[in-house]
């Protein structure tokens, strides 16, 4: 409203604008015969001639009623009205995976009614309200920040959007917080004070289901709370809270999902679960697995368990076939990653059986071999990728390093250096090493010479030795006579028959596991070592005889376990089989991943997707962070799997919709209100509006002529 | 508003063959001074002597009673009762008020002029076309078809300007011309001072009085609108007016409230009030407006 003076001058305008109506009239001079007869008519008008110079003016008429007009639009008239207390006012907008239930009548979802409600309530507020938007779900975002501006405002609340993430409303109050609330005061004048902005009170409208935790340590201060529940309390919701799944660690080709179902509804439910391959290739029948029927009465839960045949990859989809008030949380995915593709560096003077082993075709899968001979463990670029661990494992035929690499060993006739000597011993050791390397290259070839009687030769091999790790015997004949057939590296490996000229038993440090016996001893042992594993074979597999001819020191090579053992040592020692599932992060998490150091450019995409290229750190470190759509996700180099992990929102606290009473922050709790606004309907743009119409019709009707 | 002089002759020759068969109505029966074809109580040339009267250059030498010239030593006709002409008085306002319209009302008002003027000299009538004012002194007396060119000569030399009332005008002519007969007066009677006194000074004469109120259409329905300062050509007199349709009404209302007062005012003494508007052409206002009112037959 105006104040009286205000009035007083605005009555003025109209008041003016007749004054200089009269005062203005230009009269354009005519001359016509005689004015006798027009001063007779004048004359009759002359009685009433304010009135009729006033009567009928059109022209007056429109120019009065626009300023009447504009003087009535700034009174800005409107019905009834509602304004904020504080003259700020802050929307908290939960865009949580919650706010995607549909138990609202007349909007589309929880969101959509949360967004019409604030829309609403600008549409009310006065023209000097401040108004600052937030939305929330695991992470606060100010959409836009304190404004007047009702376009601006209405426009960032257009581009909010409903998220799969979980909710998290701490940081969107420690958002409204830092305006409200600043930390310290300031002396105006101080020069010496660093000035603060004064404390701006708002009023803090949240918009939500109320599905989260307490916030107990937020003090609200000079923020005047108003929580708006979007929901109801009777909902219908049967969720799949866990879904995982594994390869059978002694049957690597069997897989298991499990799976965790619950009903948060009010009402009891009964859903199926179908189990299927998620693979967009195929046809829903080729998917489907497996189903099974839960019927679950209101907070009831129960576990699922699906057993699979693969030895690939494998991504699973499991889903409740129902029509709930929250779809997001009836579908889960898991996944299994599949063979690793690893690095292996084979050590050897020459090892042409080890070479084509390497190199099947199903090795060639999972494994990048790289052959170099023992004279490289003096350089510094071995020296460097074995003290960063860039091979998956390292096999040394015939030879040691001076020091142990940091990833898997397999060392075929020989062992593992002494990992009591320091470092500078170790390097002169080493170099004694290569020189004793090389003696046990001419020892060898004496024992090839011998080889036919084979008669182990003597020991003067100035190897140095593990302390861990030491030969049992010397040089002798071997039998093998037993294997534990249970060990992954012995899967599907038959060794009984095998003819083995000379070999050596092991004894191997404490913790280590006999995986074949001879009659001599232990022949094949593996240790843990810091982390890593050690593979110790008593036996080479090529020898060289006295000229330095390579030869062969048994018929393993020939046998059809020796390709199958070589796979079973890139499986389980390079680690490119694992028995656990691919992990499963929330949507919206950044995914970190360790790609095999082989790799350098990836690409990613959720299977039903699209793909996108992600480049790979120098130690293979990857980070993905398009994780919003649940989902089985691939990570795939030259068309091969890399790695997979899966998205899902597995969040009880999400999928228990059950719209919340109250809210409580630190030690106030806040009770829901209706959130319904009475609406003020300003009508002075309409006003305004008309006022332009009738000066448009001013200016006609003066264009015409006619007053 | 002032319109430019009219070049266009006054009468045309289809015109002029047409009231060669007409002639001038009189209501009453004057006595003429010539010798004309109309019924005078005047005496002449019949056996019944009737009067004597001064001999006008242009009588007939016959007339002349010798006699009385031999005894008198003056001019003196013999008259006789017969039919005597008509004395035919065409008064036209030449007023600047006049000079408005196109055709201009002046125009209008010479061909009006000229039109009964040639009615009358082909009747042998006698005639005077004069100008209210100044310029009527000049006016000549014309008789007979042969004085037809002084009659044009004359009405081509009145201009419009002379700002004299209708009622001094008339006087003026009453003045000179002591006769009485027909008189015409060819006004649009924009007179401030009045009209009536002029009229009755007319009547008062026992001239058979006919008035031809010549007005304009832009008179009768102004294309004014606005806010307009209107100024009198005649006396400078300025009168502002807003002229919206309401105004204009009223001007209407003041134009048929003021020419029924006139016509109310000719009625009564027996003045034929004969409306003319300048669009109309001058042959049907004479050969059909003057017959139709008993101006000419």
């Amino acid at each position: 409203m105006l104040s009286p003076l205000q009035f007083a001058l605005l009555s003025l305008v109209p008041i003016g604008i007749v004054v200089l109506y009269f005062l203005k009239l230009r009269r354009e001079p005519v001359e016509v015969p005689s004015t006798f007869l027009w001063a007779r008519t004048i004359e009759d008008l002359h009685v009433n001639s304010l009135l009729q110079k006033l009567r009928r003016n059109v022209l007056l008429l429109l120019q009065l009623l626009a300023v009447l007009l504009a003087v009535f639009a700034l009174l800005r008239p409107g019905q009834r009205g509602q304004d904020a207390d504080q003259g700020r006012i802050v929307f908290l907008l939960d865009t949580s995976a919650s706010m995607q239930a549909t138990d609202v009548d007349g909007d589309e979802s929880r969101f959509e009614k949360a967004r019409r409600m604030i829309r609403e309530r600008i549409d009310a507020v006065s023209a000097n309200e401040s108004l600052m938007l937030v939305t929330f779900s695991d992470r606060p975002e100010v959409l836009q920040s304190f404004t007047t501006d009702r376009g601006r405002i209405r426009d960032a609340l257009d581009r909010a959007e409903v998220t799969n993430h979980p909710t998290d409303v701490f940081g969107a109050l420690k958002a409204a917080d830092g305006l409200a609330n600043p930390r310290r005061s300031s002396e105006l004048g101080d020069v010496n004070d660093i000035q603060v902005a004064d404390a701006m009170p708002a009023d803090l409208l949240i918009y939500s289901d109320g599905r989260f935790d307490e916030v107990s340590e937020f003090d609200l201060g000079n923020l005047v709370p108003d929580y708006i529940p979007i929901g109801t309390k009777d909902v219908s919701n049967i969720a799949i809270t866990a879904f995982s799944a594994e390869r059978n660690v002694e049957k690597p080709s069997e897989v298991q999902a499990f799976a965790t179902i619950v009903n948060l509804g009010t009402d009891a439910i009964s859903s199926t679960a179908t189990l299927s391959w998620d693979d967009d290739k195929l046809s829903r029948s080729e998917a489907f697995r497996d189903a099974e029927t839960v019927s679950l009465e209101p907070g009831e839960q129960v576990g699922l368990t699906f057993t699979l045949e693969s030895e690939e990859a494998v991504s699973l989809r499991l889903a409740l076939e129902v029509d709930d008030d929250l779809v997001i949380d009836n579908v889960a995915f898991a996944g299994l990653t599949p063979m690793r593709t690893v690095s292996v560096l084979l050590v050897t003077p020459g090892n042409k059986p080890l070479e084509l082993g390497l190199r099947t075709e199903k090795a060639a899968k999972i494994c990048i071999p790289q052959d170099v001979l023992p004279s490289y463990l003096e350089s510094d670029e071995y020296k460097a990728r074995a003290e960063a661990g860039l091979d998956d494992l390292i096999i040394f035929d015939r030879c040691s390093p001076s020091r142990m690499p940091n990833t898997n060993t397999f060392f075929i006739g020989a062992l593992p250096p002494d990992m009591t000597l320091l470092p500078e011993d170790a390097e002169e050791d080493a170099g004694d090493e290569t020189a004793a390397a090389e003696v046990q290259e001419s020892d060898a070839s004496d024992t090839a010479a011998e080889s036919a009687t084979g008669s182990p030769e003597d020991d003067s091999d100035p190897t140095p030795q593990n302390e861990g790790w030491s030969w049992a015997t010397d040089p002798a004949s071997v039998v093998l006579i037993d294997m534990d057939r249970t060990h992954p590296l012995m899967r599907f490996v038959e060794v009984f028959s095998l003819l083995i000229f000379n070999g050596r038993a092991i004894d191997g440090p404490p913790g280590s596991v006999e995986l074949i016996g001879a009659d001599i001893g232990p022949m094949l042992t593996v240790a843990p070592r810091a982390g890593f594993q050690d593979l110790v074979l008593g036996f080479e597999i090529v020898s060289t005889d006295a000229e330095g001819n390579p030869q062969t020191n048994t018929n393993w090579f020939a046998e059809r376990s020796w390709p199958v053992f070589v796979l079973n040592v890139l499986r389980y020692l390079a680690g490119a089989a694992e028995s656990s599932g691919a992990p499963s992060f929330q949507p919206g998490q950044t995914v970190q991943l360790r790609l095999e150091s082989a790799i350098v450019d990836a690409k990613f995409r959720r299977i039903g997707g699209s793909s996108q290229t992600v480049s790979t750190g120098p130690s293979g470190l990857t980070e993905i962070v398009e994780t919003e759509e649940a989902g089985n996700y691939r990570v795939e180099s030259e068309d091969t799997l890399a790695d997979l992990f899966s998205v899902n929102l597995f969040a009880r606290s999400e999928s228990d919709i059950a719209v919340a009473d109250d809210v409580v922050f630190g030690y106030e709790t806040v009770e829901g209100t209706t959130g319904g606004v009475e609406k003020r309907i300003e009508y002075w743009r309409w006003l305004l509006l008309i006022m332009l119409v009738l000066l448009g019709a001013e200016w006609w009707v003066y264009s015409r002529r006619v007053a | 508003m002032p319109a430019t002089s009219q070049a266009t002759p006054l009468l045309s020759p289809d015109l002029l063959a047409r009231l060669e068969r007409l002639e001038l109505v009189s209501r009453k029966v004057f006595r003429g001074r010539m010798k004309g074809e109309r019924r005078s109580r005047r005496k002449g040339q019949s056996v019944e002597f009737a009067d004597f009267r001064n001999y006008v250059p242009g009588d007939d030498l016959r007339l002349i009673d010798w006699n009385l010239y031999a005894r008198l030593d003056q001019l003196f006709l013999k008259l006789f009762l017969e039919e005597e002409d008509l004395h035919f008085y065409s008064l036209i306002d030449a007023s600047e008020s006049m000079n408005f319209g196109d055709p201009t009302k002046l125009h209008v008002a010479k061909q009006l002029a000229a039109s009964l003027g040639y009615v009358g000299l082909c009747r042998a009538d006698r005639v005077s076309v004069a100008a209210l004012g100044p310029q009527g002194r000049s006016a000549p007396v014309l008789r007979g078809r042969a004085s037809l060119w002084k009659m044009f000569q004359y009405l081509e030399s009145v201009e419009s300007g002379s700002n004299i009332s209708l009622y001094d005008g008339v006087k003026d002519f009453s003045i000179r011309n002591s006769g009485t007969g027909v008189a015409i007066l060819l006004t649009d009677l924009m007179d401030k001072e009045g009209y009536e006194s002029a009229l009755r000074m007319l009547v008062g004469r026992r001239m058979d009085v006919f008035v031809m109120h010549i007005l304009s259409p832009e008179e009768i329905d102004p294309p004014l609108r606005g806010d307009r300062k209107l100024i009198d050509v005649e006396d400078g007199d300025a009168a502002e007016v807003t002229i919206n349709s309401y105004v204009l009404e009223k001007y209407k209302q003041t134009v048929q409230s003021f020419i029924g007062s006139i016509k109310t005012f000719c009625s009564r003494r027996s003045i034929v009030y004969i409306p003319v508007r300048t669009d109309t052409p001058v042959e049907t206002i004479v050969t059909r407006y003057l017959r139709e009112r008993g101006v000419v037959r």
